[in-house]
């Protein structure tokens, strides 16, 4: 079930890669990539540092060789192709707006390059000054610009070059958190309005979560789950897609094989309590140990006698609007539950647990999801 | 506690002795400066008696007048000059690209090559001179600009300056110039080069200044008097001391001599001061 | 004085060298002959005035030095007979041990007294400004220029020192054409003349040290002395040694002073090795023979500054 060689289609391609690995040394930073993005889609590349997001953009950008693999944008293959030629525009993380040039030297390096017209560069910087309203920065040089300025310029700069691929590189990692926000809503008006392919690369999941047509979860150099937020969080393809995304983060608690029959699977915790899953009987494997997912929001307490099992309290985190509660379970499992506003529970006091079965997922001993259907 | 005090407060600042200590090597150091000074404000007559009488007035422009009316000084300052901007142009054309190309562009033993020039750098005068002044009188570039500018062209640590330079450079700015169609030598020219202005600064002057300065080279190599360099011109000058009576004037020659370079030193100071800050870093 | 901060760059950058190595993952895009195309021709303009002014001279001094040439210019070769001769040269034994002399007489003060300047003047003072500008202009200065200057200051017929030295009422000394005094003489006027440069470096040094070990050192009711032995001093250890490993180096090639000043004289008392390559490659034109003793020379520098770098190393804790 692992996606590993297999293109997801998002519709007529756009940029598609196929089998892209690169190696450094004996060590692989790229294995196996294959992905397929859509004219004016928004995918959002999600990783932890080192899973290999940003190579894979600079693969595609061109600022690093490949050693497998093509790469085609519009159909053409451009792995070959210089940087300056694929018809790909990229924000870098730090902006690397030119310092010595003004504004509008740094956005009109890229035009001049390639012998566009004097009356065209200006028309379009104009164009381009009006839409991220930076008009007024315009002669100005990037030592005089806050980083939101900045990157707007990055933006710019990006925009004016008419590129068929628009790539982001952690833009957002550089901003304080209101800004952090505030850009995050500019970059998702901007892909309205341009309406061309757009890829983003984060470790941030909320960044992932609200901004994508589409995530890849990247981890080790190799995709784990290409999907919709939505199908992303709700049906994760392995362990680490789901304890990734989502915060708190899943429960993950081992169990094994109790009953089943037909498409109920029954698994036991530590503490002997056995919980319903959705996962069919024969797909499961006979050995391998099993391991249990539940999210905090797919946990719900209640009275000590009422539940499927009872917890201890171990820690309450009262954030305002929810409420983050730790337990202890006999056996020695630990879960955290979310819970409301209202909650009312205090460390040290036994409560009644009660699982959600529709909202079970059972990862094998490699780590795939074994609910999921196929 | 601002640094000031800190400092000041442990032992990085003032003992008590300091300032007695101070006064006495500032003395020191000024002294012979000063004594320069006077003495070419005197009459050469005046000095050729006693030459405590620059201790006291009057005082004198005389010898500086000579000066100006002796053409020598002017042939040697030209010289100087010539050969140190030409020097200094070409260190700076020639290490920037070099620089450059070690460390941006991937090519075939980079980094032998590279370890070989930083061991240039460790090569004294002396091991090379005696087979330069072969090479060159074979090739007849005594007593030429050329002679005088080629030795200073080789030095390494040009190119090992710009190097390091070039590689702190971030490289996401070179990675912006590529996906906006920049040509590599474009990127060179219209990006990096521009950027290193500081680096080229500090080069520019340790190298003016140490052309300017050399004495041993243009001593075997400019033997013909016009093209002495105003460095030789002064030793000449001095060689010639017993000889002479004119001691106010020998001395008038030394400050004018300075002044060309003490007028550099003042103007390019701060370039100077972060030089050898980076090289002490 | 330029001179000297490009060979202080040689510990530096051998240390460094390290890094050229270590190559990132963040390749630059390339088709990889192109970019080894461009990349030779970057480096060639330099390489070639390199290899054709340092390497082939480096290699022809060698040569030479294996050589002797005699009067109509032709030479024949002799291996090693220049080097056998140079050890039995009383001559050249004299500049070795008057060089070594100088060196000790110039590189310690140089770098004591370049400290406590930068100690003393280590703050933002108009004086200290000033003073700092006072001590490093002498640098800037040539040879020829400094050599004119201290001679006035030296010479026993109306120099500065002779005067002050008859005003209370003692007789003038002959510095320079005493077989004793002529060496410590020269350096004196070294250390004058060098002694900007070893402040410069140590005044950029003690900005890096970091404040907050001053304040701890105050917290814990240091002295003045404690602070700058355990505090400062450990924290500038490898600028201390930078700066000797440089001095060392420029103070070997002693040449300009001796040679305008003394000539080497009285009777070689201060004749210095690089002097006596001048003589004998220049003046006398044996040059298989200056050659040699050239690269005995580089011997000993090479030997004198590894020694150092090696010792200093092996003090420090890592």
């Amino acid at each position: 079930m692992r996606r590993r060689g297999t293109t997801v289609g998002g519709g007529v391609g756009n940029l598609a890669l196929r089998g892209v690995s690169k190696r450094f040394g004996s060590t692989a930073v790229l294995d196996d990539v294959s992905l397929e993005i859509g004219a004016g889609e928004f995918l959002v590349v999600l990783g932890p540092s080192g899973c290999g997001k940003s190579t894979l953009l600079r693969a595609i950008a061109g600022l690093e060789t490949i050693d497998a693999g093509e790469i085609e944008i519009d159909g053409a293959r451009v792995d070959h192709l210089p940087p300056g030629k694929r018809g790909v525009a990229m924000v870098f993380q730090g902006y690397a707006l030119y310092p010595h040039m003004t504004v509008r030297g740094n956005i009109a390096f890229g035009l001049k390059n390639i012998g566009t017209e004097r009356a065209e560069i200006d028309r379009r910087i104009s164009a381009v000054a009006r839409m991220l309203e930076i008009e007024h920065l315009l002669e100005r040089l990037p030592a005089a610009l806050s980083g939101g300025q900045r990157q707007r310029v990055a933006i710019g700069r990006a925009i004016v070059k008419e590129p068929k691929v628009f790539m982001f590189d952690e833009p957002l990692s550089n901003l304080d958190a209101a800004l952090r926000s505030r850009t995050r809503q500019e970059i998702a008006n901007l892909h309205r309005r341009i309406r061309k392919a757009m890829i983003f690369v984060t470790h941030d999941q909320t960044e992932a979560m609200t901004l994508a047509d589409r995530i890849v979860v990247m981890n080790q150099q190799r995709i784990e789950q290409v999907g919709t937020p939505l199908q992303v969080y709700r049906q994760p393809a392995t362990i680490f897609v789901a304890t990734f995304i989502g915060s708190p983060a899943m429960n993950i608690l081992p169990v094994t094989r109790a009953s089943g029959s037909g498409t109920l699977q029954w698994v036991r915790l530590a503490d002997g309590t056995q919980i319903e899953t959705t996962a069919c009987e024969a797909s499961l494997p006979e050995q391998g140990a099993l391991r249990l997912g539940l999210r905090p929001e797919s946990v719900r307490l209640c009275a000590l006698g009422d539940g499927q099992t009872k917890a201890v309290v171990d820690f309450v985190e009262f954030l305002g609007d929810k409420t983050h509660v730790f337990l202890s379970l006999a056996g020695g499992d630990h879960l955290v539950v979310l819970d409301g506003a209202s909650c009312q529970v205090r460390a040290g006091e036994s409560v009644g647990v009660m699982f959600d079965r529709a909202a079970t997922h059972l990862f094998d001993a490699e780590g795939r999801n074994r609910r999921l259907p196929g | 506690m601002t640094a000031r005090t800190a400092s000041a407060a442990a032992g990085a600042g003032r003992h008590r002795a300091l300032p007695a200590l101070l006064a006495v090597a500032s003395l020191a150091m000024a002294a012979p400066l000063l004594w320069t000074l006077l003495l070419s404000l005197k009459p050469n007559g005046e000095l050729l008696r006693s030459t405590r009488s620059a201790f006291s007035p009057p005082y004198t422009l005389q010898n500086y007048t000579d000066i100006l009316g002796h053409s020598a000084v002017f042939a040697w300052l030209l010289n100087s000059t010539i050969v140190s901007l030409a020097v200094t142009l070409g260190v700076l054309a020639l290490s920037s690209l070099a620089g450059y190309g070690f460390a941006r562009l991937r090519f075939p033993g980079r980094g032998v090559i590279f370890i070989v020039v930083l061991f240039g750098l460790a090569i004294p005068e002396q091991s090379v001179i005696i087979a330069r002044h072969q090479m060159f009188s074979a090739l007849n570039l005594h007593n030429t600009y050329r002679g005088l500018i080629f030795p200073g062209l080789a030095a390494p640590f040009g190119v090992f300056l710009m190097t390091q330079y070039f590689r702190a450079t971030p490289q996401e700015l070179e990675e912006a110039a590529a996906l906006d169609g920049a040509s590599r030598f474009k990127i060179f020219w219209r990006i990096l080069l521009p950027l290193s202005l500081p680096a080229q600064a500090t080069l520019g002057i340790f190298t003016f200044l140490s052309t300017w300065n050399d004495y041993w080279w243009p001593l075997i190599s400019a033997t013909d008097s016009d093209m002495y360099t105003l460095t030789v011109g002064v030793a000449s000058s001095q060689m010639n001391f017993a000889q002479t009576n004119g001691l106010g004037f020998l001395m008038a020659q030394a400050v004018f001599a300075s002044v060309p370079i003490l007028i550099v030193y003042v103007i390019f100071q701060r370039y100077i001061v972060a030089g050898v800050s980076r090289a002490a870093a | 004085m330029p001179r000297a901060v490009i060979a202080g760059c040689r510990a530096k950058a051998v240390a460094s060298h390290g890094q050229t190595a270590a190559t990132s993952t963040r390749r630059a895009w390339s088709a990889s002959r192109s970019e080894a195309r461009s990349g030779l021709l970057f480096v060639a303009p330099y390489l070639i005035v390199f290899t054709v002014l340092l390497i082939y001279p480096l290699f022809s001094g060698i040569w030479l030095s294996l050589h002797k040439a005699d009067l109509f210019g032709g030479s024949q070769f002799i291996g090693a007979q220049n080097y056998a001769r140079l050890f039995r040269d009383p001559v050249f034994l004299t500049a070795v041990r008057n060089t070594l002399y100088f060196v000790l007489l110039t590189v310690p003060p140089l770098t004591l007294i370049g400290l406590g300047l930068a100690l003393a003047l280590n703050n933002r003072s108009r004086w200290s400004t000033l003073l700092r500008g006072l001590f490093f202009s002498s640098s800037v200065l040539s040879v020829t220029i400094v050599t004119l200057i201290w001679r006035m200051v030296l010479i026993p017929d109306g120099g500065l020192i002779a005067n002050l030295l008859t005003a209370i009422g003692r007789s003038p000394v002959a510095f320079l054409s005493d077989a004793h005094l002529a060496l410590p003489a020269i350096a004196m006027t070294t250390i004058w003349w060098c002694i900007g440069l070893p402040m410069m470096l140590f005044l950029a040094a003690l900005q890096q040290v970091p404040q907050d070990l001053y304040e701890a050192a105050t917290l814990d009711n240091a002295g003045w002395w404690r602070t700058l032995a355990s505090v400062t001093l450990p924290s500038i250890r490898r600028t201390a040694l930078v700066v000797v490993i440089i001095e060392l180096i420029l103070q070997f090639q002693l040449f300009g002073q001796a040679q305008i000043m003394t000539l080497g004289g009285p009777n070689n008392a201060s004749l210095p090795m690089v002097l006596f390559i001048y003589q004998v490659g220049f003046q006398r034109w044996d040059i298989g023979y200056a050659a040699a003793a050239s690269e005995i020379l580089f011997g000993i520098i090479l030997v004198a500054a590894m020694t150092q770098y090696f010792a200093a190393r092996g003090r420090e804790p890592r």
